[in-house]
C-alpha cells in the first residue's frame, strides 16, 4: 500500500475542500459550458505487431484500446507553410495542438495519457483530425500546473498531427 | 619447375561483332527516316532521367508501389499541384511516402571525358553521305553535324517516407544499380550515363514536428545536345572540271559530255616520243582512241588495261597528232543509265569480203556508240542504221577487205 502524506501547506489560507471546490468550479466551465470534447485512442502497446528491427508498424496496424471522449481546453496553433525540398513539394503543415484537462477528470475516467498515444479532434462535423501526444504533460511540478502553490490540478499535453499513413482512426 | 603453359591468344570477340554491334547502334539512333540522329536537347534528357527513375526505382510499401512524381518539379506551383493531386491527403498535402524528381535549373558543360575534348568553333563532320535521284540522274548528298556539345545536368532524387524499411529499400535498389558508380539510361537510341554522386540525409527530426526521413540522391546525367538545327546537308560534287597544264607543250585539254551517261573526252598533242598517255582517273569503260580522227584498234594500235587510267601506243603518235580518248569514268565497268538499267559496252570488229552489208552482234545492241570503217567514223541515220536487235546494216558498200568496229551498249 503506498504512503500518503497529507498535504498542509497554505493551510490558512487554502485547503482540500478549496482546492476540489475550485476543480468543480472549472469543471463546471469546462465540461458544462465549453462541452469541448476530444477522443483518446490508446495504444495497445502488447497487442500491436511491430517490426522485429525497427520497432515501426504499417499503415492501419496499430491496435488500440476502445477510444475514450474526454473532455479539455483546446489551443492549435496556426498552421505553415512548408516544403519538403527548399521551395519544392509544398504542404501546409497543420499546427500542433494543446490539451489542457483536468487530473481528476483522467482519474475518473480511469485512463492516462502516453507518450505516443493518438487523439482525435473533430474539427467539424465530417472532419476529424489525429494527432499524437508528443509530450504528455506527466510532469506537473512546475508553478503553472499547480493551484496557488497547493496541488497540481492539469496536465498540458502537446500534440503533433498525426499522418494518414500512420494513424487514421481504423 | 616448368612454366605452365599459359593461353595469350584469347579471341574475346569472334569475327566482326564489333562493328554488328556498332551498326546496331547507328541503326537505333537513326531510326528515324533522315539518315540523321534525332535532335537531343535539355527536355529529352530530363525525360531519360525520368523514365530512368520511374523505371528502376520501384518501391513497394505496404502492398503498394511508393507513388513517383510523374514530371519533373519545377518553379510553377500549379505544375506541383498537378503532378501530386493524385496521392495527396485532405489537407491537399502530397501523402507520404513518395519519390521525387528535382533537376537543378543551372545546367553545366559536360565531363563526359569521352566529349571533353572538343574541337574547336563548331566544325561540320561528315555523317554520311545519303544517294539521291532526282528523276533523270543518281546523286548524293554530304550530311554533315557538329560535335555534340556535352553537358552535365544535376537532379535530386527525394524519397519522402515514414518507414525505415522504406529507405532500406531505395537505398538497396539504388546502391545495387549503381555498384559500378554509373547506370545507363537510352534517350532516343544513345546510351547516356548517369552518375550517382551523393546521398545524403535531410530528415528533420524534432520533438514536436511531424516526423517523417526525407533522404537526398544526387545524381549527374553526363549527357550531351544534339541539336539538328545545326545539321548541314549539301550536294555532293556530281561533276567536275579538270584542266592539267603541263611545262611541255603537251597539251592536254578535258572536257565532259552530258548524255545519257556522263562520257569524258580528253584530247592530248603528241611529241612524237610519248607512247603513254594518261587521263589521270580510272578509265572505267574505253569508247574509243581516235589520231587525228582515226580510230585506232585496241590490241593492234594500242594497249590498255581496264580500270587503270593509260593508253599505250605501240608506236608513239606523230608530233603535234591529235590523240583523243573518249571513255567513261568509274571503277567498274558496267554502269547504270538513267532508266536505272545497268549497261555495257562492247566492241565488235568485221572484215568486208562482199555480200551483204548487215553485220550481227554477239549481244542485243542498246544503242551505238561509235561506227568506224577502216577508223574513220560514220554517222547513224545516213551511213548506216540498226536494222535489229542485233544487227547494223551499212547504207553503202564498202572496199572489200575494210575493216567495220561497232562499239555498242547491250
Amino acid at each position: 500500500m503506498s504512503k500518503k502524506l497529507p498535504i498542509k501547506r497554505m493551510s490558512k489560507f487554502f485547503s482540500e475542500e478549496d482546492f476540489d471546490f475550485n476543480v468543480q468550479i472549472g469543471q463546471e466551465y469546462l465540461h458544462g459550458d465549453l462541452n469541448m470534447k476530444l477522443v483518446l485512442y490508446r495504444v495497445d502497446t502488447e497487442s500491436t505487431d511491430t517490426d522485429a528491427v525497427y520497432a515501426e508498424v504499417g499503415k492501419d496496424q496499430i491496435k488500440f484500446f476502445p477510444p475514450i471522449e474526454f473532455n479539455a481546453l483546446v489551443k492549435i496553433e496556426p498552421p505553415k507553410n512548408e516544403s519538403y525540398k527548399p521551395g519544392l513539394v509544398r504542404y501546409i503543415e497543420p499546427g500542433n495542438m494543446t490539451v489542457s484537462v483536468y487530473i481528476s477528470h483522467l482519474q475518473d475516467l480511469g485512463v492516462d495519457i502516453k507518450y505516443g498515444d493518438f487523439i482525435a479532434y473533430p474539427e467539424t462535423e465530417d472532419k476529424v483530425r489525429y494527432y499524437t501526444v508528443s509530450n504528455d504533460g506527466k510532469v506537473t511540478s512546475d508553478n503553472r500546473h499547480n493551484m496557488f502553490g497547493f496541488k497540481p490540478h492539469y496536465r498540458t499535453i502537446t500534440c503533433v498531427p498525426a499522418q494518414e499513413s500512420e494513424f487514421r482512426g481504423i | 619447375m616448368a612454366i605452365p603453359k599459359r593461353k595469350n591468344n584469347i579471341k574475346v570477340y569472334q569475327g566482326n561483332e564489333l562493328m554488328g554491334r556498332r551498326q546496331e547502334l547507328l541503326d537505333k539512333i537513326t531510326q528515324g527516316d533522315s539518315y540523321l540522329p534525332d535532335s537531343v536537347l535539355h527536355d529529352d534528357l530530363d525525360l531519360g532521367m525520368l523514365d530512368f527513375v520511374k523505371k528502376n526505382f520501384v518501391v513497394v510499401s505496404d502492398g503498394v508501389q511508393i507513388p513517383i512524381i510523374p514530371k519533373i518539379l519545377t518553379l510553377q506551383r500549379w505544375g506541383e499541384f498537378t503532378n501530386t493531386w493524385n496521392f495527396s491527403d485532405l489537407d491537399g498535402n502530397p501523402s507520404i511516402p513518395f519519390i521525387s524528381v528535382i533537376r537543378k535549373p543551372d545546367v553545366q558543360l559536360g565531363t563526359n571525358p569521352s566529349l571533353q575534348r572538343t574541337i574547336p568553333d563548331r566544325q561540320q563532320f561528315h555523317y554520311a553521305t545519303v544517294p539521291t535521284w532526282n528523276g533523270t540522274q543518281v546523286g548524293a548528298d554530304i550530311y554533315k553535324i557538329p560535335q555534340p556539345v556535352p553537358i552535365d545536368i544535376s537532379y535530386d532524387i527525394t524519397i519522402v517516407c515514414t518507414k525505415f524499411r522504406d529507405l532500406n529499400k531505395f537505398n538497396q535498389i539504388i546502391l545495387q544499380k549503381f555498384t559500378s558508380r554509373q547506370a545507363y539510361t537510352t534517350v532516343k537510341g544513345h546510351y547516356v550515363p548517369i552518375v550517382l554522386d551523393s546521398i545524403e540525409d535531410n530528415t528533420p527530426v524534432n520533438l514536436e514536428t511531424r516526423r517523417f526521413y526525407v533522404q537526398n540522391y544526387k545524381f549527374t546525367l553526363l549527357g550531351f545536345i544534339i541539336d539538328d538545327e545545326e545539321f548541314e546537308v549539301k550536294p555532293a560534287v556530281s561533276r567536275l572540271f579538270l584542266m592539267n597544264e603541263f611545262i611541255k607543250s603537251n597539251n592536254f585539254e578535258k572536257k565532259y559530255l552530258t548524255k545519257n551517261l556522263e562520257i569524258t573526252v580528253v584530247n592530248f598533242t603528241a611529241d612524237g616520243v610519248q607512247t603513254i598517255f594518261s587521263v589521270g582517273e580510272t578509265i572505267g569503260i574505253l569508247f574509243n582512241t581516235t589520231i587525228n580522227g582515226l580510230l585506232q584498234e585496241r590490241g593492234v594500235e594500242f594497249n590498255h588495261v581496264s580500270l587503270t587510267s593509260k593508253i599505250s601506243f605501240v608506236e608513239p603518235p606523230r608530233e603535234g597528232s591529235n590523240v583523243t580518248i573518249t571513255y567513261y569514268k568509274g571503277r567498274s565497268s558496267v554502269f547504270i543509265d538513267s532508266h536505272g538499267n545497268v549497261r555495257q559496252v562492247s566492241t565488235e570488229y568485221f572484215d568486208y569480203s562482199g555480200g551483204g552489208l548487215s553485220f550481227t552482234t554477239v549481244n542485243n545492241i542498246d544503242s551505238v556508240i561509235s561506227l568506224d570503217l577502216n577508223g574513220l567514223l560514220l554517222e547513224e541515220g545516213s551511213d548506216f542504221d540498226i536494222t535489229g536487235g542485233t544487227e547494223v546494216t551499212l547504207n553503202g558498200t564498202p572496199r572489200i577487205g575494210s575493216r567495220i568496229g561497232i562499239t555498242y551498249l547491250f
